[in-house]
């Protein structure tokens, strides 16, 4: 028997409705008891005084590259990444190469983290074969296989009877679809959000209606069967609008994340052909990130994430139009959520957390985001008052290209917990 | 100095610096650069292809990495009358067709100790992003459809001169064409606004960008709307090359819409000026007649201004009067 004793911090499990001064018993990698004041012996103990203990975070949507691109990511690398936020949970992007639309591919993925033992990752297969948007992958395959979702993410299903087939086929193997939206004739080339800061620089636009359009349209044709969609990186008023009027009809089949850099950042920080600022959604105006915010205020979105998109340095060195999409953020999305919506006085502390544990375990289905007896014990330890600095070319993800580069934030991950074992504390990955 | 003509340039300058080391916007000029620029670009102009022994010893390359008639050769027109050693770089011969990135390209040349390298590329932001790795004065000779700062230098040289004054205040500019992929206008406007002119542009929706009203200028659908009164009217090419294809039915439809004709100019001050940055093409954006025929059109005035502030910049960029070193902000 290990057991381990987390003393004097404030605990907040939204599972529980925990939110207060508590200490936490872990024995055997499984929570033992959460209460004030806890005297039994451990043969580890941590002193939280001062700091936040929380289930380990949740993510929903991560890049780790590999199989394939390796040079931009790896399962390892990622791991460490997000074990540097108090991440403890990941769900990767089936757009590795080869792309995870058959089975060996998820048995990889769920081999090579096995290894690692470094945080959990739960793989995801694609739609559409190659994610070429053509003909269904072997979604029953995938699912058997381990994948807790399908997506093409990276790309929509442009074709409407294709998407509406595989909203029916999802349905029949139930597994969850998750929709990256996007109508390409009306991104048509877009590198940014369109608006005055792209016409500014000259940059071709992609119109918030490319966004809006596919995320009604994805709702439309999962509610014609039922199935369950989760709604990936949602960034406009339009997409806001249309999930709040899904959630007010009743849709309970549908789920809706936000990025948290489309909550904090806007489209000028283009300004200056910053490559790090391109992403698929694009950052976007002020009036959409409002929207966005009153949507998760007024639970619209379920869940934060960070749609962790590493890149090699060449990729982002191009001229703007022609450089990759994406940034990283496993590093820093409990500091920008804890920055941009709880320092800035939209939402407590208790919500933010929420959508980054529970309600991310809910969408996929996985028995984890909560410090209930007997549950597993993922934890995370944050001093939510440290001010730092974002460095990106510390970050331990192979990835530099970190759209918050050089910016202040507020609240950092102390000490990561995976399966009752300490996985990273003081800004160092235990046993690397 | 012995040389009464250089003598008198130099008195002219008499010391004055301008505020950028790098010129990739017209958002980096003041307008006491302007008062700088246009008071040595009318001495230049008056003493045509002289040549000025001021920069001997600078060397120059023009990276065009899209093509180029009027711009590359004014920049190596008014380079060699400045007594510049000059190389260009054309892109269908030079290594970024064989993979290197722009980047590498630029330091490569940076190592030549090059006081100045002209960049044209057919992607925004090149210019400013390769401004900030490499030592030399970068200047935008245009990039994709942000801006060509040197085009909107010359044409507020050429507007000036034709208004009189200091500021464009109370004058009017219709700026008629495709303005959504014209970097002619990205600067345009901006030197415009800055002069305090009042701006009007006219096209059909598909050319208008998104939040474009936010510069300070009014859109128009008719064109006569926006030529009413005007002081300068300001043609620009449809510009298939970059993209305008499908954004009209047909060129025959959109001359007849936007074409410059002369009834239209009519409807213009009677002592209007045409302008067009050229390449013109021929009875579709402008009507054949009044191209370099009529007495209105200042389209080679244009060219003419152009030797002349481009040959003012590479003085003031390569030869600096206060020392100062441009701060190299890698990023």
């Amino acid at each position: 028997m290990t057991s381990l004793l987390i003393k004097n911090g404030h605990v907040i499990d939204p599972a529980n409705k925990i939110d207060g001064p508590a200490d936490v018993l872990v024995i055997d990698g499984k929570i033992a008891k959460v209460a004030k004041a806890i005297t039994d012996k451990a043969d580890e103990t941590i002193d939280a005084k001062g700091l936040v203990v929380t289930p380990g975070l949740i993510d929903l949507q991560v890049h780790v590259r590999e199989p394939g691109r390796e040079d931009k990511e790896t399962i390892e690398t990622a791991s460490w990444a997000a074990l540097a936020g108090g991440v403890t949970s990941i769900v990767a992007m089936p757009n590795t190469r080869p792309v995870a639309d058959n089975q060996t591919v998820i048995e990889f993925v769920i081999k090579r983290a096995r290894e690692l033992d470094l945080v959990n990752v739960y793989p995801t297969g694609a739609i559409t074969k190659g994610e070429a948007g053509h003909e269904l992958a072997e979604i029953n395959e995938l699912k058997n296989a381990g994948a807790v979702a399908v997506t093409d993410d990276g790309v929509d299903v442009q074709d409407e009877g294709l998407l509406r087939r595989a909203f029916q086929y999802t349905k029949t193997c139930d597994i969850l679809l998750m929709s990256h939206c996007e109508v390409n004739n009306l991104t048509d080339g877009g590198v940014m959000h369109e608006g005055w800061v792209s016409t500014q620089l000259g940059l071709p636009g992609t119109p918030a209606a490319a966004e809006d359009l596919a995320v009604q349209k994805n709702i439309m044709l999962a509610n014609m069967s039922g199935a369950r969609l989760h709604l990936l990186h949602n960034s406009t008023k339009g997409a806001t609008d249309a999930i709040r009027a899904a959630k007010k009809a009743g849709a309970k089949n549908v789920t809706a994340e936000v990025s948290v850099q489309h909550f904090a950042l806007s489209d000028e920080e283009c300004i200056g052909y910053n490559t790090n600022a391109k992403m698929y959604p694009p950052l976007r105006s002020r009036d959409h990130i409002d929207a966005i915010i009153a949507g998760i205020k007024d639970d619209t979105f379920d869940a934060f994430t960070t749609d962790h998109a590493p890149h090699i340095e060449p990729e982002k060195l191009e001229p703007f139009i022609d450089a990759a999409f994406g940034s990283t953020g496993l590093e820093t999305s409990f500091a920008v959520m804890n920055t941009y919506l709880v320092e800035a006085g939209h939402i407590p502390l208790s919500k933010g957390i929420s959508k980054m544990t529970v309600e991310p375990a809910k969408i996929v289905r996985i028995n984890k985001g909560t410090l209930s007896v007997g549950a597993d014990a993922d934890i995370a330890i944050f001093d939510t008052k440290a001010v730092w600095v974002v460095d990106a070319k510390k970050s331990l993800s192979k990835g530099k290209n970190c759209v918050f580069d050089g910016k202040k934030l507020t609240g950092r991950a102390v000490t990561t917990i995976v399966g009752g074992c300490v996985k990273y504390t003081k800004g160092q990955i235990v046993g690397r | 100095m012995t040389d009464p003509t250089e003598k008198a340039l130099i008195e002219i300058r008499a010391g004055r610096d301008v505020g950028f080391f790098d010129l990739h916007s017209i958002d980096q000029v003041s307008l006491s650069d302007l008062d700088t620029i246009f008071d040595i670009a009318r001495a230049f102009r008056a003493h045509q292809t002289y040549k000025f022994s001021f920069n001997k010893g600078c060397s120059m390359v023009n990276a065009f990495f899209e093509a180029s008639t009027r711009t590359m050769s004014s920049f190596d027109l008014s380079a060699k009358q400045l007594s510049m050693d000059t190389s260009n770089v054309g892109s269908a011969a030079s290594s970024t067709k064989k993979g290197e990135s722009f980047l590498d390209t630029a330091e490569t040349l940076d190592a030549y100790n090059l006081k100045v390298i002209v960049v044209r590329s057919k992607e925004s932001g090149v210019p400013e992003m390769l401004s900030r790795h490499v030592n030399a004065s970068i200047i935008n000779a245009g990039d994709g459809w942000h801006e060509h700062p040197t085009q909107a230098l010359l044409d507020a040289l050429t507007i000036l001169d034709h208004c009189g004054g200091k500021t464009l205040k109370g004058k009017t500019v219709a700026i008629v064409g495709d303005i959504m992929h014209s970097r002619v206008f990205g600067s345009l406007v901006r030197i415009l606004k800055k002069l305090n002119a009042t701006v009007r542009v006219a096209a059909p929706e598909t050319f208008i960008p998104s939040g474009v009203e936010n510069f300070g200028l009014t859109v128009h659908h008719k064109v006569e709307d926006a030529l009413s009164g005007a002081d300068v009217v300001y043609a620009l090419r449809v510009q298939e090359e970059r993209g305008a294809g499908g954004f009209i039915p047909s060129l025959r439809e959109y001359s007849k819409m936007y074409g410059i004709s002369k009834k239209r100019l009519d409807m213009a001050k009677k002592d209007v000026i045409l302008m067009h940055p050229g390449p013109v093409r021929r009875d579709i954006d402008v009507h054949s007649a009044l191209v370099s025929v009529d007495e209105r059109s200042h389209i080679l005035k244009q060219v003419e201004n152009g030797m002349a502030v481009r040959k003012t910049l590479l003085w003031l960029m390569a030869n600096r009067m206060d020392g100062k070193k441009k701060v190299m902000v890698r990023k």
